[in-house]
Parts: C-alpha cells; structure tokens; sequence
C-alpha cells in the first residue's frame, strides 16, 4: 500500500510538473521514457493504413462502422482494416503474441492490461503520455476532463506510472437481487458482508439467513466471480494482494486469510455459493428462484432476468444494487472490460493514425452511447449525457435509482406489476409505479448502467504485470478449493496458489 | 548398379515429403532445441532485445518443478489404461461389425457420428453428464428441504452428514436408479463416498471414459479398413478345419490384422502421451476440479507455459516428453517387431 | 453358397469361386461322414449362432446408443434458448425451438466464400497430401535404401513432440520467410506431410505379399506402374481412410488459419463459424454455447455427408483384389 500511495504521489507530483512547465514544448518536456510525438506530427496528406484488432462481435460491428466513416471524413487519408480474431479475448491475444513474436501486429488493438504487461515485453506497446499531451494529436481539455478519471486510470498500472492504454468500453460487478421476494419477507438489500451484532439487517449475512429459514434447499447468494470477490475484498480492506513491481505476489496473508475463512464459514453454513462450486452458472440458479441473490457482471444484466411463463409475464422482479462493500469510506468495485492499446511496428505515421482513431472511439459521445447501449457496457467518458439516445436507455428505468439501492431503505413500498399478489404497502416515499411498457429486461439494462455511472468514482483495477493473470487464475482457485473443502487447510491453500504463481513468471 | 539405382530412386519417391518434413517439421526442432537451451527464452522477449544466455537452467526448471510427477503419474496412468482399453474395444466392435448381415451401415455410421463432431462441443455434454448442480452437504437428521439426502455417514461428532443437489446429472441418476450412492465425478468438493478422501479416482475414471469414447471412432475406422483388406481365403480355410469363433479371433484376425493394431496401439501411445485437450474439455485450462491441476498432464505444463510466454521451459518440457516418448515407442516397435505379420 | 449362409462362422460374407467350391467339397464329405447326425449339429450351429447374434447386436447398438447420445445432445442443444441450456436440470427436448442460434452462427460474414475456400483447401490438400503419402509410404514398405529404417523412427519421432511448439517457428516461415500471409498456400503447404498417414499407408503395403511385387517385375512393370495399378487399389480402405481425415483435418482446422487469415477471401469456415458472435452480447465471458453448437452441428454436416458418399467405398474393401487378381 505504500508503495502504491507513493507511486500515485510520485504521479500526481510529476502531473503538476507538467502542467507547470506546459506542454507541446521541446523535447526536454516530455515525459522520460513515453512515446515522442515526431517533429511534423501527423501528416494528413500521405494515405496511411493501419488495422484494429476487436473482439467486439458482429452486431456491435455495425455500430463501429457506422462511426468510422464518420472518422474517415475528418481523416480521409486514414484506412482502417478492422479484424476481429476468432476464440474471444483468448484467441486475440494468442493472435497478438504470435504476430509481435515475429515482429507483426496490428496497430490498434483490443486489450486487458494483463495482455499489455505480455506484449511489452517486446517494447512495442507505445506509451501515451506524450501523445494525449501533444498540441495537434493530443485531447482537448473537454475530451481529458470527459473520462471517468477510474477508467482513465487504469492505463497507468503498470508500474511504471506511464500511460499505456485507453479505456474503451467498462463493465463492473453488481449485486441482482430477487426484489419480489425481499418485498415478501421484508428484507433490506445487504450493502456489507459480515453481520455486526445480532440483528445488522443490512447485513449479507443476516439475509442470507433469513432466506435460508424461508427456502431451506436454496442457496441465497451465487457469486459469478471467485476472483473477483478476493481481489475486491483485498481492494476494500486495503490488504496486499499483487503488485506490478517487486515481489509480486502478496496476498498469502493473515488478513486475507481471514476473509476467506468468513466466507468459508457462510458456505459451509449454506449461505452463498459459487459459480465453480455450483456447477452452474449462478444467473440460471437465480433465474430458476433457487438463489435469491447474485453477484455478477453489469454486462450481463439482461441473463439475470428470468424467462417469462406462458401469459407472458415474469415470475417475479429483479432488482440491481451495489455489491458489499466492507468500507463505507472506501468503497471499491472492481473495473472490467477492454482497453485499446497501440503497438508500433516502427512506423510513426501509424503510431499517430493509430492513436487517433483510438481518441476519435473512446471520446466520440454518440459512438460510446450506442455502442454501451448495444453492448451492455457502460461508457467511458460522461458526455454521454448529451447522447438522446442514451438518455432514452437510461430513462427505461423510470425510478430514481437511489430508491433501490441505498443504505438501509426500506423499499418493499413498490407495487410489483409482475407478480399478482403482490403486496402494496403505504410509503412516505412518493413511488412512481414502473412502466408496464417497458421491458424487464430493458429496464434492468438501464438499471445496470445507471448504477455502474453512478459508482464512477469507486473503480479500480489491480497492478498490471506478467503473471497478474495468473495471480487472478489462482486466487479464484483457491477460493473455490478452500470453500468447496477440495483443500482443508487454508494455509496449504494460500501457499499452493502463490507456489503455482511463482511458477508461471 | 540396380542398387543404386534403386537408392536413387527411394529418395526420389521421399522427396517431396523430405522437403516439406525439412521445412516445416525438422527446422522448428531444431528451434526448439535451440530455445530449450536458452535460458528463460521468450519470444516476445526476444524481439524486445533480450538476450538469453545458453545453459541448462529451463530443464532444471521443469524437473524442479513441484507438480512435475503429478503431470508425469497422470499422463502414464491414463495412457496405460486408455490405449489398451480402447484398442480392444475398438477390435472388437470392428469385428462384430465385420461379422453382422443387417444394421451394419447404420452402425458403422453411429459409430463414426463422435469424429466428425467437434471435441469442445462433446467435452461439454460429457460435463454435463457428469455434473452435479448445488452439492450441498446437511445434517441428515436436522435436514428440512424437500431433496433426497444420499450418502449419509456419521462424523466424529456422532452427526449424522448427508448431501443434497439441485441435480445429480444423468450418470448419477442412474446409479441412483439402481439403489446405488451419486458419486462426486467431476465438481470442486469433497469425496462422498469416503469422507476424508479426495475425488482423484473418480476424476480419473471420467478421464478414461472419455478419451476412450473420444478415441474409438478413429481406431473402428482404420482396423475396420484393415478388416476389410483381410484376404478371405483364410477365414474359409480356419472354417473348413471347424476352428471356434475364438479360436479364429485370436489365431487368424489378430495376426493378419497386426500391422494396423500395431499402427493403432503405437499411435494410441503417441497420442495418450500427449493428451492434454480431453482434460481441459472436461475439467477446464486449471485441469482439475476446483482448478487445483490435479490432472495436469505434460503437455498440460507445455501449454501453460506457452500461454505464458515461456517457451524455454515450455522447448525443455517438450524435448523431456519426446525423450519419454521416444523409449516408449522404442519398445512398442521392438515388440510389434516379433508379433507382427506382414 | 446355402450352405455358407448357414455358416457359424459369421465372419465370412463373400466368397471367391476357388473357397466356396472347396467348401461345398468339405461339407459333402462331412456329410458323408455322418450322415445322421447333420440335422442335429446343423440345427445347434443355427441356435449359437442366433444366440452369438444376438449377443453381439446387443453389444453393438449399447454402444452404438452411448456414442450417439453426446451427438444427440449436441443437435438439441443447438436449438435450445441460452437461458434452457443453462438450466440446472437439463432438458432432454427443447421446449423452444430456438432456430435463432443457426442464424447467429451463421451470421458470419460472407460464409458462402469460407464454404468455398474450404472446400478448396479440402480437396487440394487432401489430393496433394495422398500423392505425397503414397509415394513416401511405398519407399519405406518395398524399396530398399541405406538409412530406410532410421529414418522410418526419425519420422515417427517427430509425431511426438507437441506441435503448438511448432507455431511461432513456422508462422515464422510461412509469413516472415515466404511471404504466404492471406495465401492457400498458406493453409495447405505446411501440412502436407503426415507422418501419421504414412505410417499408416506404410503398415498396409508391406501386407501385400512380396510374390505380387516380383510377379510385377518378371511382367516388366515398372516400379511407379506396380505402385499405381496394384498397391494403391489394393490399399484403396486406408487410402479413403485417410482422405476423410485429411478432409477433416482441413475442415475442422481452426488456430493455424485463424493466424495466418485475416481476410474472409483466403478464411475457413472454422474462422467464420467460431466468431465473436459466440460470446453472449454484452458479457464477453460468457459463451452462447447453443450458437456454439449450432456452428459444430454446421460444420458437421458436410464431412458427415462426404463420409456417408464414402463409406460404401471402404466397406467395399479388397474383396475383389487379393491373389486371385
């Protein structure tokens, strides 16, 4: 932790540097080590062709194309050959590496950080610093001030403290919850984990157990992710986990331990349950009502809504939340989804055109609306606002959000139109009754991405660095391991993951 | 003079193949020898400048490293009981196909259907055949739900445990149908038949199964093919001297058929050493249930670390594996040696 | 040939001139020789082999039921909904007929072109790939050269090491070296070679008796012309063999050309079947598998249908060749 507040000091002292100093100056100026934007910068008479790597599949191709042609009036000059290699993320990555092996690749590419560390091992990834800072090339002071800062962020873990990617479309976890049953039994939607005296109703566990007691065979909560609840909770407690420099491994620890046998004692009591030690996903058990909550990707929120019956209405409502948070203070809520990354094959002009087109995606309002809106990410940048369109998918929710979600508030008051005995209860609270035009799961799409919004300040990301999805591979092991009791001994389980790390670098 | 003649032309006929083999199997062994004795090469480290100095450190590594017997025990273990199962498996139906008037077609083509689908697509209905949704264990005595509770023991403490499921997957089911207990195969969790035990056997058994479904379309086939070219004449001469059915199956099918179970077997071997994609089709990349990797194979460990960029150990593990291979075939050929009839 | 029919030896179907009349000769004598009691060891000989019919029917379509079911499973997860398919009690007839998946897997851009480039790739690389392994094949099993079985163990050798460590090198070759990036040749050169299909090939020639090959030679045939009219007919069930394999493999391939393509006029249909559109809209993590196994089933057909075609060829088999011939 230290080492990160220095390192985030180190960047903010070096940010007010420049800033001080200005920019566009001579080459004293820039950054030590990025990128330096050529003499001349872009030339935007010579024809340059540059190729993005994606994944973003072929209904979002539409809405990509749409939008470069709209790239292509401003720069003509600039043709851009768009693949998308087959086997997802995996298979993009395996594409990648194999090009950079033998000096190829595409100049644009989709990326996780944990591709990133990989791929400059061939010091190919190009730095951005100087770029975003650059007079002609670089943002406006609008389009920098447009991002939200979390995502922003990200490009800057790689221990370093340069900026190696730009965020491109960003999803995070939340919490989905069966609000026609937390109505029937008058439950509150749990914002920590751990139960604090007797009757902490707010509490995970406390509703957790008040679900068992009224559906014994359930299991009130499915968690998606195992890694993503141990990075999450190491996040939030401030407890050590990776770090991209020095030793790197750090989360076999007491603290950590602790919180892994907290939850190994709700499993074991039948509380929660996870998607590897389910044998199912965890979105089919809550569709199924077999679980109550579940903890899963904002992406995926139109999978966490359950199929209509015959007459076509749904078997019950889903309600979105945050997920648990163990520090009010700092609440943390782990970053998800691609970032885009420039590699440089040693040609400049490619570099620049490369870099525009990633500016030109990731700040183009009406490209990140349409393309959040078709693909259940959220946008990177805020002047989405200004997008009618995305206003109109937010407005699907018709409620204001913070009635659902919020700390202790008591919200059984809703009249739920999907189930016919639903109970209304008188409110102080004026209720505006959802809209039966709207889809359920239109409407929880709009849920999710207002939620996600509203927790723009909460994102994070851990430490970048070869072996980091490894770290991410073997924390999710141990997890289910431990808790699934495949290994009893939670000291044998810590160490058998960090062995399997070290061995992987 | 003929036989040089006839030297010359022996090459001429390998040729192509040489060139091709030459190019595009011998130079990247070559490679790959060369990386193996690269310590800690990376490719993309390469290409960024790094140089890597000669030694032997990737082998050290790879012996060293922890799981390295657990890759070498799994591998041997469903090799020796993968090939010979499925060999004779695949014998005996190419035989009893051989021999039956009607269905023959039909069956042959049913039996063919798993080679032209695909391997992910099969390892997920196998998973799920073998998948248990919601094990849960419960107090049998205090239990309240409405499940079934099976494989109810009493622990240390005089409880008596039980486990319930959402779902038991059809394999289970029909243990269950014949009185008997659901057996954890492939799920993260404990073992519910033995408490104290880990579920390596039953992990293990789906393996078997598996690989030798996936493995007996493709050996059907080619003894099938090797039946066929069997010159009747020594059936009808085995008849005339009233030989059982036995009797000819051993002494007469076998024998002509030699060469190709030999090719099956000495393949089968290669191919069960090399096993790798079956696993992560049933048990995922971890190769294990709860990921722990407790069915890692070597090519398992090569994978892994390709897919983090190690070639050096991933060359070094590879050249072991050939090495182990190699003897293995050794002995298959000097065996096949005495026993096969061409 | 009645007679034969009745046979226990349930093995023989097919028999040539030369062994039927033999037979009808030893069954006469044996009828000679006991006369009465023919009817009786007859009518036992038809009992067993009912009964060892029987057994072996019911051995037969068990299997014939657990090889089939996975394959069933697949065909009515293709048209099952994802929310179905995720079911935690799996349905064994879908309740709704998703046919929607068949389009998402279809979907993929210009699949008539990834249909024809296959087929291409197919049939060029299994025809060049039968010539190569023909002529390799005969050197090892008849011809006589210095360093023949060496070299035969070199090549087995070289099956052994796994071939994803190959990639880098010959990505190398193909792309860096020999310029083949978005070329057939790209797809079919380097896999030309199997040493699979000549061991194979290898095991089926030397079968065939030496006095054929001398028989050749007294005749004035020339070593090509023997291979050509009597080894390759009379390996015809490995050769067809091989050729469904060798078509699979091309039709089934999927990491090698997914590197070396990137354009859909050089692209399988692999590539094109496997898209990203296999991942659920919006969550990258999750797999449609449904529209996955839409895409198999796709996929499938064509080969299934080219071995049906040949299958009637490998029964056929060498009953017509042999000595006699």
């Amino acid at each position: 932790m230290k080492r990160k507040l220095i390192t985030v000091s180190m960047l903010l002292l070096a940010g007010t540097l420049f800033s001080l100093v200005g920019c566009g100056g001579s080459g004293e100026d820039k950054k030590n080590g990025a990128y330096v934007v050529p003499e001349g910068g872009f030339d935007t008479t010579k024809d340059v062709e540059i190729t993005f790597y994606s994944t973003m599949g072929d209904s979002l191709q539409s809405v990509y194309n749409a939008y470069i042609d709209e790239f292509n009036e401003i720069y003509p000059n600039i043709k851009v050959t768009h693949t998308q290699p087959t086997g997802g993320y995996d298979g993009l990555l395996e594409q990648v590496k194999t090009e950079l092996s033998v000096g190829e690749g595409p100049d644009l590419t989709y990326c996780y950080s944990d591709h990133v560390a990989l791929y400059n091992k061939t010091k190919s990834v190009v730095t951005l610093d100087n770029l975003m800072e650059d007079d002609d090339l670089g943002f406006t002071k609008e389009e920098y001030q447009s991002y939200i800062k979390g995502y922003l962020n990200e490009g800057r873990q790689f221990g370093d403290g340069l900026m190696y990617t730009l965020p491109f479309s960003k999803s995070t976890e939340v919490l989905y919850y069966n609000k026609t049953e937390f109505n029937r039994l008058k439950l509150q939607v749990p914002d920590h984990w751990f139960s604090e005296g007797n009757n902490d109703v707010t509490s995970m566990e406390y509703v957790c157990r008040e679900l068992k007691k009224a559906h014994g065979d359930s299991q009130p909560l499915g968690i998606d992710s195992e890694a993503n609840l141990f990075i999450q909770m190491t996040e939030q407690l401030q407890t050590p986990y990776t770090s991209a420099s020095g030793e790197h491994f750090l989360f076999d620890n007491a603290e950590n331990k602790a919180f892994v046998q907290k939850f190994k004692n709700l499993y074991d009591e039948g509380l929660l349950t996870t998607q590897k030690i389910l044998g199912s996903y965890t979105s089919s058990n809550f569709n199924d009502q077999k679980s109550y909550m579940s903890i899963g990707s904002s992406a995926g929120a139109t999978h966490q809504v359950p199929s209509k019956d015959e007459v076509g209405n749904y078997p019950f409502e889903v309600g979105i939340a945050e997920i648990p948070q163990a520090n009010k203070n700092n609440k943390k809520v782990i970053s998800q989804g691609p970032s885009v990354a420039i590699l440089n094959h040693g040609d400049d002009q490619k570099v620049m055109a490369a870099w525009l087109l990633a500016k030109f995606l990731t700040t183009n309002a009406n490209f990140q609306a349409e393309f959040s809106i078709a693909s259940g990410y959220v946008p990177v940048v805020t002047t989405v606002d200004s997008s009618s369109e995305y206003q109109k998918h937010l407005a699907k929710t018709e409620k204001q959000l913070a009635q659902y979600y919020t700390k202790g508030e008591e919200f059984w008051e809703f009249t739920d139109p999907y189930v016919e005995n639903a109970t209304p209860v008188a409110t102080t609270v004026p209720v505006t009754s959802p809209n039966p035009g709207v889809d359920q799961k239109d409407r929880i799409a709009a849920e999710s991405a207002k939620l996600c919004l509203a927790q723009k300040d909460n994102y994070f990301t851990s430490p970048a660095f070869i072996g980091s999805s490894e770290a991410r591979n073997q924390v999710n092991n141990l997890v289910v391991a431990y808790l699934s009791g495949t290994t009893t001994d939670i000291n044998v389980a810590f160490k058998d993951a960090i062995d399997k790390c070290n061995a992987s670098i | 003079m003929v036989d040089s003649r006839q030297q010359w032309k022996a090459w001429l006929y390998l040729l192509p193949a040489l060139i091709l083999l030459a190019v595009f199997t011998v130079y990247p062994i070559i490679n790959t020898v060369k990386i193996a004795l690269l310590e800690g090469y990376q490719p993309l480290g390469a290409m960024g400048g790094e140089l890597y100095a000669f030694g032997f450190s990737n082998f050290s590594k790879v012996i060293h490293y922890k799981d390295f017997l657990t890759c070498l025990k799994n591998t041997v273990i469903l090799c020796v009981t993968t090939v010979p199962l499925s060999c004779f498996l695949a014998l005996i139906v190419a035989v009893c196909l051989n021999s039956i008037k009607y269905l023959g077609k039909v069956l042959q083509t049913i039996y063919f259907l798993p080679y032209v689908t695909n391997t992910i697509a099969i390892g997920m209905v196998f998973a799920m055949m073998f998948n248990i949704v919601g094990l849960t264990a419960v107090n049998a005595d205090t239990y309240q739900g409405a499940l079934q509770v099976y494989n109810i023991y009493t622990n240390s403490q005089g409880e008596h445990i039980g486990y319930v499921a959402q779902s038991w997957g059809i394999i289970n089911n029909i243990i269950q149908a014949f009185g008997g207990n659901p057996i954890n195969w492939i799920n993260a969790g404990v073992n519910i038949n033995r408490p104290g035990a880990n579920t390596y056997i039953a992990n293990i058994t789906v393996m078997i199964v598996y690989i030798v479904w996936n493995a007996l379309p493709f050996k059907i086939l080619i003894l099938l093919g090797g039946l066929q070219g069997v010159n009747k004449q020594y059936y009808d001469a085995a008849k005339i001297d009233g030989a059982s059915k036995w009797r000819v199956f051993w002494r007469i099918t076998c024998p002509l058929l030699s060469p190709m179970i030999a090719y099956v077997v000495i393949t089968g071997f290669i191919g069960g050493f090399k096993e790798y994609s079956s696993v992560v089709g049933i048990f995922g990349e971890d190769m294990g249930p709860a990921g722990n990797g407790s069915l890692m194979t070597i090519v398992g460990y090569i994978y892994k670390a390709i897919s983090s960029n190690n070639y050096g150990t991933a060359s070094a593990a590879s050249l072991i594996l050939f090495g182990i291979i190699l003897l293995v075939t050794l002995v298959n050929l000097y065996v096949s040696s005495k026993k096969v009839h061409y | 040939m009645e007679n034969n029919q009745n046979n226990p030896q349930g093995e023989i179907r097919e028999y040539s001139a030369l062994t039927s009349s033999n037979n009808t000769l030893s069954e006469s004598l044996k009828r000679d020789a006991a006369t009465y009691d023919v009817k009786k060891v007859e009518r036992r000989a038809k009992a067993q082999k009912i009964i060892s019919n029987i057994i072996v029917y019911i051995f037969l379509i068990a299997l014939a039921v657990i090889v089939i079911f996975p394959f069933y499973w697949m065909l009515i997860s293709s048209v099952k909904t994802y929310d179905e398919y995720t079911q935690s009690n799996p349905t064994f007839w879908p309740q709704i007929f998703n046919w929607k998946n068949y389009a998402d897997a279809y979907s993929a851009a210009s699949l008539g072109t990834l249909f024809l480039n296959t087929v291409y790739v197919g049939i060029v690389s299994t025809l060049l790939s039968l010539i190569i392994t023909v002529l390799s094949a005969f050197a090892f099993a008849r011809l006589e050269f210095k360093g023949r079985d060496s070299m035969f163990a070199f090549l087995l050798a070289t099956m052994m090491i796994p071939g994803e460590l190959f990639t880098i090198t010959n990505y190398q070759t193909v792309v860096v070296f020999l310029h083949w990036k978005d070329t057939f040749s790209a797809l079919i050169i380097p896999f030309l070679v199997s040493v699979f299909y000549i061991y194979l090939l290898r095991q089926n020639f030397k079968q065939i008796p030496n006095e054929l090959y001398l028989a050749a030679k007294v005749d004035g045939k020339s070593d090509f012309e023997y291979l050509i009219k009597v080894m390759v007919p009379l390996a015809l069930p490995s050769l067809i063999s091989i050729t469904i394999l060798k078509m699979m493999g091309a039709w089934n391939s999927y990491i090698w050309p997914r590197l070396v393509t990137t354009d859909t006029t050089h692209q399988l249909i692999t590539n094109g079947l496997r898209g990203a559109s296999f991942y659920l809209d919006g969550d990258n993590t999750k797999v449609n598998y449904p529209a996955q196994m839409a895409a198999v089933v796709l996929v499938s057909i064509p080969l299934f249908i080219v071995f049906i075609c040949l299958r009637k060829y490998i029964m056929k088999g060498v009953s017509r060749s042999g000595i006699k011939g």
